[in-house]
């Protein structure tokens, strides 16, 4: 599990990506709990003195000021990123299977026809990955409120893909390994 | 409370068992409670919105704003609105 975000995090310099695997039951609790030590763990490595991520209204984690961060996690496995001066952060990792409908209802056609095999080299829950990632990283701003994060749009860029909605964008770096996808959107 | 507000609240209900057990997280929560918080991924969300399409016999609009989607009491109320 350390090739993908060591991928990931030289993609985006100043990254600082932890991951913690979920103890059993592996419910939210635990889910919740080793989301939190991915991000104190990131946070002493990019160098915050705090290192408590308290939620805030809407469920959104509050990291530390000057040390924007976003967290994920699957009943299996939770990772943290965080980066000192970037604007917004999203991170996302997913392991779900994806039925057509789902992908008919999260992809906008010119993103199926574009992005997914053949004519593009993404897989459609990279994809869902990535739009959530880029939600995360666009929920602070204004353009976040009443966003639903299947509404962003997805295209392809120079260094992967770049989401876009109400004016605004964000790169966004996506991979699948080891049955995962992940994604990580960081707005400067 | 207007019996179809139950009814609807109900169907969600099961349909969060279907997808996800009787033993999850559907067993305790709340109707007010935001799923989402309860630990709801994302990609469970649009597994129920699209499961509530084919249980209510509805399509979603692209302009349906996010607390609709935050609790069974908020979908259930959603669902009930579009039939009046």
């Amino acid at each position: 599990m350390t090739a993908v975000p060591a991928t990931l995090a030289t993609a985006t310099p100043g990254t600082y990506l932890e991951w913690r695997p979920v103890p059993p039951p592996y419910g939210p609790r635990e889910q919740f709990a080793a989301g939190r030590q991915a991000a104190a763990a990131a946070l002493a490595a990019a160098g915050s003195g705090v290192r408590t991520v308290p939620r805030v209204a809407g469920g959104r984690p509050d990291f530390p000021r000057g040390y924007p961060g976003s967290i994920a996690h699957t009943d299996r496995l939770a990772v943290a990123v965080v980066v000192p001066g970037a604007a917004g952060v999203g991170v996302d990792i997913e392991d779900a299977a994806l039925t057509q409908r789902i992908i008919d209802f999260v992809l906008y056609e010119r993103e199926r026809r574009t992005l997914l095999a053949p004519a593009g080299r993404h897989s459609p829950v990279e994809l869902f990955s990535a739009k959530e990632a880029a939600f995360k990283a666009l929920d602070a701003t204004a353009v976040g409120t009443g966003l639903l994060f299947w509404r962003i749009e997805l295209a392809r860029s120079d260094s992967g893909l770049v989401a876009s909605f109400g004016g605004m964008s964000v790169p966004v770096w996506s991979r699948s390994e080891a049955g995962f996808s992940f994604a990580l959107a960081v707005r400067r | 409370m207007p019996d179809q507000v139950m009814e609807a609240r109900q169907r969600i209900r099961e349909l969060l068992v279907e997808m996800h057990g009787p033993e999850s997280f559907v067993r305790t929560v709340s109707d007010t409670v935001s799923l989402r918080q309860q630990g709801l991924s994302s990609a469970a969300l649009v597994s129920l919105l699209v499961a509530m399409e084919d249980a209510f016999g509805f399509e979603w609009d692209d302009d349906i704003q996010p607390e609709v989607l935050r609790s069974i009491s908020s979908l259930a109320d959603h669902v009930v609105a579009l039939r009046v």
